[in-house]
């Protein structure tokens, strides 16, 4: 960690650039106590500084006060429908997704869904703006309106009141649908940038200029970047013909996942050439017309890659002495400060000063959010707002630093009075002259407070304004305002008179230095996400200090010299039974990850003696010592990460990421399963009978269970059925799969590692004659795991049964026929993101995988063509690469099955897509992801294990027929819903016969203890793996 | 091959989603006003298993998690259940209504067998939707046992019947039919305990996206807590 306080000397920004490079990636995820501890000092005034700071922004605010027309439509709306209200929420959704509704039918039921909840009645006429009042009026009126047809109980009113409703019901949408115009007026500055241009010459006339922004969501396809590069074209050529002023000419910001599918770490090659020439062509059309260009930040994965293209941009003879080429650096990111100096040096060592906007940053709760999803050591932000307000006016105090300001122009995006007026403050003091610097607010924000800086002072302030179709653009904007709710609160104190100045200037450091602690104790780190147990890790790819050293522990498992060597393990002996197997990597038959014996017959025997042998000692063990055992399996799991992933690469074919997951849910069962045998198996619990006698029970182990898994999770699910059962106190026999019994081998050595006696635990690989028969037609088989087949399943049970002994519980894990639904309220992007990764992700081989996906008809041609799209940008290949979307199936039976499912789809439907295929692929077994349009589920007879999606169209009327034909499939494992409407997820939710459903959002990834995993019907007996009632199935409930 | 089903098992299919969706206490409302109908040591057992239902099964669970999502567990009916009684005797007739009960509070329609469960089914059936409780002659029990959509049997019998109950139910395509057994009529040790009930439910995870619109409101609430 390197001293920030450094930064402040001018020959810090001296040093070679590559070392200045290293400073960034380390702060990724650096302890927040100790790096703002850094910082601290940085951003801290002197008596008198704060004493100046503070007078400052209390006279701003004071002004802002006096001048009561100055606030603008938006903060006027925010005030009134505060982002912490029920009424505020409702109101962005409808503008989120309103407009993109097609058909009338959904778009009145969405109006209903969303009016028909909140109190609008206590906003009117409250606010003083005509546009918050009218739009508060209408939804009174409809709020009212829609409610009518229904009484509380769901039964339906008079004939009267609904025929209201019929006759309003166009009335409504109409009005609703002029609302959300009204709206996308206020947030959008111009549908093109010449109305841009021309609604912008007022402010201009004030001495505003612009920034215009195509802003929009992420390209999925080509043919979206195509339209966005496009559209950045027509923008540059359009401010190019600007004839206002030659001072302070407008820019254009460009966001870079606008203009490439891929842009993302695992595509580093494409974006260093695909997106650099895109970018390049904006740049030279720009700088031809001197039109400065932006690049805007996005998402903290990101940064690291942006800075790359940046400096391939920058150093690019297009650039080169141009001097209007910047980009945006966000405040909360720990990372900002680095960032700002490896900056100032790149532009000192070309000669051309680098244009920085710095802002406080927009992403911050899916920051948080995806790092603890993804078990990430720390988080890339701040934890408390002041603390990012710290880092805003450390990064300030570097700027505006003589050394730095002469290489970097910084730009000043805020609308936080205290904020602004400290940077004022620290500009004078450091000797910035007005034109060192400037400006940024958002459109139809802030105009209150810049407004009166404006007039004081000659300070450039330049407004980021977003250009496009409403339709287009709300959705995009309303996301980021809800994202970055915290504005609204800072507008709504500034406006209120009653709010006393002196709150409002609180110096953030004064703030953050009063915390018990500088790091939020309200946002647990990831780690620490469950109360009761230990969250497991997972590094992050997508940052060169989190995966590269990580990266290098792998690969000393990935050469062809390390092969593995297994055995049976019985008793805790290898048992070398001289049926030797090797197991090929299933993306290269030509490469093996090792061998392994199969047990025969004497062995399988000897096991199940032993184990059974073994059961009166293991049951009577206290639970807590077992879950002891499960707890340091857990941890051998982290301290072997390296190995195991290994083993996923190369012999089941998994790709980074899915490895990642792998080991994670290993971990996760053996922590929550370890955890809930503490809790309900270490003592007994009494209850009243239905006698009303004091009874007690315990649940205890009931003898030797068999547990047979599948490969398609050979860590994960193997793991978590051996340790559910052992920890209940059962001694158990395990069958891997055939395919992937070398880490199933690791993870037993590991288990006995762990403590469990080698009596207890045994590993039988082989195959189902040898093996998986005398596991299930032993007598003394006590109860059975099983995660595979429906067929297998049937089978296994009918052996069980067939042993003249009482009937044993048997937890089977079985197939699906998984479907999603989409109406026409979903966000077509959110929705093609979902689907893809739901159905290709780990090559289709997951059971939770999306098999058939309904979409609503009347977006179903804006949908398929961009699944279509973002299926041609999926790149099948090495698992084991950073670019690989999409591994090999398992092996060739498998493959031979999809292409034949393949071959008879071309023949009896539409194909809609099928990724490329490297030409590699003939050295493994890979199927390409296909996509076919069928007409019903009912051309479907069973799973396809694989990466196959088939699309049905359906009318929004049928939606409760379409429920039923799923429902009818017989299978219920997962289901995903993508819509807007609460009420018709909630009715999907009511009706589906399904195990886990996923409403917007992916249907894959289940999490052990948050989304308990299993189906019902064909698709499993339950109950669920990582549920609550899981263990206690292992166990009987006997009296004391 | 079209296998005609059973009509009874049409009947209580058509009804199982509208039962189901009243959830345990619209449930126990409806099943509450039949216990006074039974004989003591019945009523007591019926009581108790609904008592149990609504203090285990009966609420949604919050699920912790990453925040910007809500995951719910619940608990669902599993479908059609036969009910039956292969023992004589007022214990066993305990253990009958018990096993009714269970597989009614959890959610299932219900078929009896024989005269038994014809008595067991007349004191239920004007508290609930037609179709949630049936009862059919000993001699349609075979047609209903091989009927697709069963989703399971509960059954009070001797050890050797219940080992050929597993055995008919094992030999049946489609989904794995879940044998609820009691071999233990005297003491009725595993209807009269706590756990009993989840044979009879399927659990089902809801996981919401609450920041598919953008903000994630849990969140922007902790960031902004004082301490």
């Amino acid at each position: 960690m390197f001293k920030a306080i450094e930064v402040l000397q001018p020959n810090f920004i001296q040093r070679p650039l590559n070392e200045l490079w290293q400073l960034i990636s380390p702060l990724y995820n650096m302890d927040e106590e100790k790096w703002l501890k850094e910082l601290l000092p940085l951003a801290k005034p002197s008596e008198g500084e704060l004493e100046n700071q503070t007078n400052a922004a209390a006279n701003l605010i004071a002004d802002v006060r006096q001048d009561d027309d100055s606030m603008s439509m938006i903060d006027a709306l925010l005030l009134e429908y505060s982002l912490d209200t029920k009424e505020g929420i409702l109101l962005m959704c409808l503008a989120e997704a309103l407009m993109r509704v097609p058909d009338k039918e959904t778009a009145d039921a969405f109006i209903k869904d969303r009016l028909s909840v909140a109190d609008w009645a206590s906003h009117a006429k409250n606010s003083d703006s005509f546009f918050v009042n009218a739009s508060t009026w209408g939804l009174l009126l409809t709020g009212k309106i829609v409610t009518m047809d229904e009484k509380k109980d769901g039964t339906p009113a008079n004939l009267v009141n609904r025929m209201v409703n019929r006759v309003s019901e166009p009335v409504i949408r109409k009005a609703m649908n002029q609302a959300m115009k009204i709206m996308g007026h206020q947030f959008v500055l111009g549908r093109s940038i010449e109305e841009a241009l021309s609604r912008g010459k007022s402010y201009r006339d004030k001495g505003y200029t612009y920034s215009f922004d195509m802003l929009g969501e992420a390209a999925l396809t080509a043919a979206d970047a195509d339209k966005y590069l496009t559209s950045y074209m027509k923008a540059v050529e359009s401010v190019g013909k600007d004839t206002y002023s030659q001072k302070h000419r407008p820019t254009i910001s460009i966001k870079l996942s606008a203009l490439h599918p891929r842009y993302e770490v695992g595509c580093e090659e494409r974006v260093m050439t695909e997106l650099f020439d895109s970018v390049k062509g904006l740049i030279t059309k720009a700088r031809s017309l001197n039109v400065g260009i932006t690049i805007d930040a996005e998402e903290a994965d990101r940064l690291e890659l942006s800075l790359h293209l940046f400096e391939k941009l920058y150093r690019d003879e297009c650039t080169k002495g141009w001097g209007l080429f910047g980009l945006v650096v966000q405040a909360y990111s720990k990372r900002a400060l680095p960032v700002l100096v490896w900056l100032a040096a790149l532009s000192k060592e070309q000669g051309d000063r680098i244009p920085v906007r710095l802002v406080k940053g927009a992403y911050w709760d899916s920051e948080i959010k995806l790092c603890q999803q993804r078990g990430i050591n720390g988080y890339p932000v701040y934890t408390r707002k002041e603390s990012t307000d710290v880092s805003y006016l450390a990064c300030a105090n570097f700027l505006l630093s003589e050394h730095a300001r002469a290489n970097i122009f910084p730009q000043f995006a805020s609308h936080n009075a205290h904020t602004i007026a400290t940077i004022s403050c620290i500009a004078k003091q450091l000797g910035a002259s007005a034109d060192e610097y400037e400006f940024q607010r958002l459109h139809g924000m802030g105009d209150a407070l810049y407004n009166r800086l404006i007039k004081d002072s000659d300070i450039c302030v330049r407004i980021y304004a977003p250009v496009g179709s409403h339709k287009d653009l709300l959705p995009y904007l309303v996301r980021r305002l809800l994202e970055n709710g915290a504005n609204s609160s800072f507008v709504h104190r500034l406006i209120d008179a009653s709010y006393p100045i002196a709150d409002l200037i609180d110096h953030p450091v004064t703030t953050l230095e009063s915390r018990k602690s500088l790091a939020n104790p309200h946002i647990n780190l990831p780690a620490n996400l469950f109360d009761d147990r230990k969250n497991s890790f997972g590094p992050n790819i997508e940052i060169d200090s989190d995966w590269t050293p990580f990266k290098a522990k792998i690969d000393v498992f990935m050469g062809q010299d390390t092969q593995w060597r297994a055995f049976p393990i019985v008793g805790g002996e290898k048992v070398a039974t001289g049926q030797s197997h090797s197991i090929k990597s299933p993306y290269d038959h030509s490469q093996t990850a090792g061998q392994i014996d199969w047990a025969d017959a004497a062995t399988v025997t000897k096991a199940i003696n032993l184990a059974e042998a073994a059961f009166p000692a293991w049951s009577a063990r206290p639970a807590t010592e077992r879950a002891d055992c499960l707890d340091k399996m857990a941890d051998l799991m982290e301290e072997n990460y390296a190995e195991l992933m290994a083993l996923c690469h190369r012999e089941a074919g998994k790709t980074i990421q899915d490895s990642i997951d792998e080991v994670r849910e290993a971990v996760d069962f053996c922590r929550y399963y370890a955890q809930q045998a503490r809790s309900h198996f270490a003592d007994p619990t009494s209850y009243t009978d239905f006698l009303g006698s004091e009874k007690q029970t315990k649940l205890n182990g009931r003898g030797v269970f068999t547990c047979i898994s599948p490969w398609n999770f050979p860590l994960a699910i193997f793991t978590g059925q051996v340790v559910a059962a052992l920890v209940v106190g059962n001694t158990v026999v395990a069958k891997p799969a055939e395919q992937t019994s070398l880490i199933a081998f690791r993870a037993i050595e590991m288990l006995h590692q762990a403590g469990v006696p080698t009596d207890v635990l045994h590993l039988l690989p082989g195959d189902g004659a040898t093996v998986g028969a005398p596991l299930t037609s032993d007598k003394r088989i006590a109860g059975l795991a099983f995660t595979g087949s429906t067929g297998t399943a049937q089978l296994i049970n009918r052996t069980l049964a067939a042993r003249g002994v009482a009937p044993v519980p048997v937890i089977a894990e079985t197939g699906g026929q998984n479907a999603m639904l989409i109406d026409s309220t979903s966000l077509p992007e959110q929705v093609v993101r979902d689907a893809v990764r739901s159905a290709f992700a780990s090559a289709g081989q997951r059971c939770s995988a999306l098999r058939v996906m309904f979409v609503q008809a009347d977006i179903a041609d804006r949908v398929i063509p961009m699944i279509k799209g973002a299926m041609q940008e999926q790149t099948v290949g090495l698992p084991y690469l950073h670019s690989t979307d999409v591994g090999p199936v398992i092996d060739k039976k498998a493959q031979d099955m999809l292409l034949e499912h393949i071959k008879h789809m071309t023949k009896e439907s539409k194909l809609i897509a099928q990724a490329e295929l490297p030409d590699f692929a003939k050295n493994g077994t890979f199927v390409a992801p296909t996509a076919f349009e069928i007409s019903s589920i009912d051309q479907l007879t069973d799973e396809k294990f694989g990466p196959i999606l088939h699309v049905v169209r359906y009318k929004a009327r049928d939606l409760d027929k379409i429920i039923d034909t799923i429902n009818n499939s017989g299978f219920g494992l997962t289901m995903g819903v993508h819509s807007r409407n609460e009420t018709t997820c909630a009715r999907i939710a009511s009706r589906a016969r399904v195990g886990n459903l996923y409403i917007n959002r992916d249907q894959v990834g289940a999490v052990v203890g948050v989304q308990p995993f299993g189906g019902q019907g064909l698709s499993g007996t339950g109950p669920k793996a990582g549920g609550p009632h899981y263990l206690q199935r292992f166990a009987i409930e006997q009296d004391l | 091959m079209t296998i005609v089903q059973p009509i009874q098992i049409q009947v209580a299919q058509k009804v199982f989603e509208a039962w189901d969706k009243l959830g345990v206490n619209g449930r126990a409302e409806a099943l509450k006003k039949a216990l006074n109908t039974f004989p003591d040591a019945q009523r007591k057992m019926a009581a108790w298993q609904i008592d149990n239902a609504e203090k285990s099964i009966a609420e949604t669970r919050v699920m912790p998690g990453p925040t910007g999502e809500r995951n719910e567990l619940s608990n669902q009916g599993r479908g059609v259940f036969l009910c039956s009684s292969f023992i004589e005797g007022d214990n066993a007739k305990v253990g009958l209504v018990g096993q009714v009960f269970t597989a009614l509070i959890a959610g299932n329609p219900v078929i009896t067998v024989g005269p038994t469960g014809q008595e067991v089914m007349d004191m239920i059936a004007p508290f609930v939707a037609e179709g949630v409780v049936q009862n059919i002659a000993e001699s349609a029990q075979d047609s209903l046992i091989e009927a697709d959509h069963l989703a399971g049997i509960a059954t009070l019998c001797d050890p050797a019947q219940a080992q050929l109950f597993s055995q008919r139910l094992a030999a049946k395509s489609g989904l794995i039919c879940q044998l609820v057994e009691e071999t233990d009529a005297e003491n009725l040790s595993s209807i009269a305990k706590p756990h009993y009930l989840l044979r009879f439910v399927t659990e089902r995870t809801v996981s919401n996206n609450t920041t598919a619109i953008g903000g994630n409101a849990t969140l922007l609430e902790l960031g902004s807590m004082n301490d």
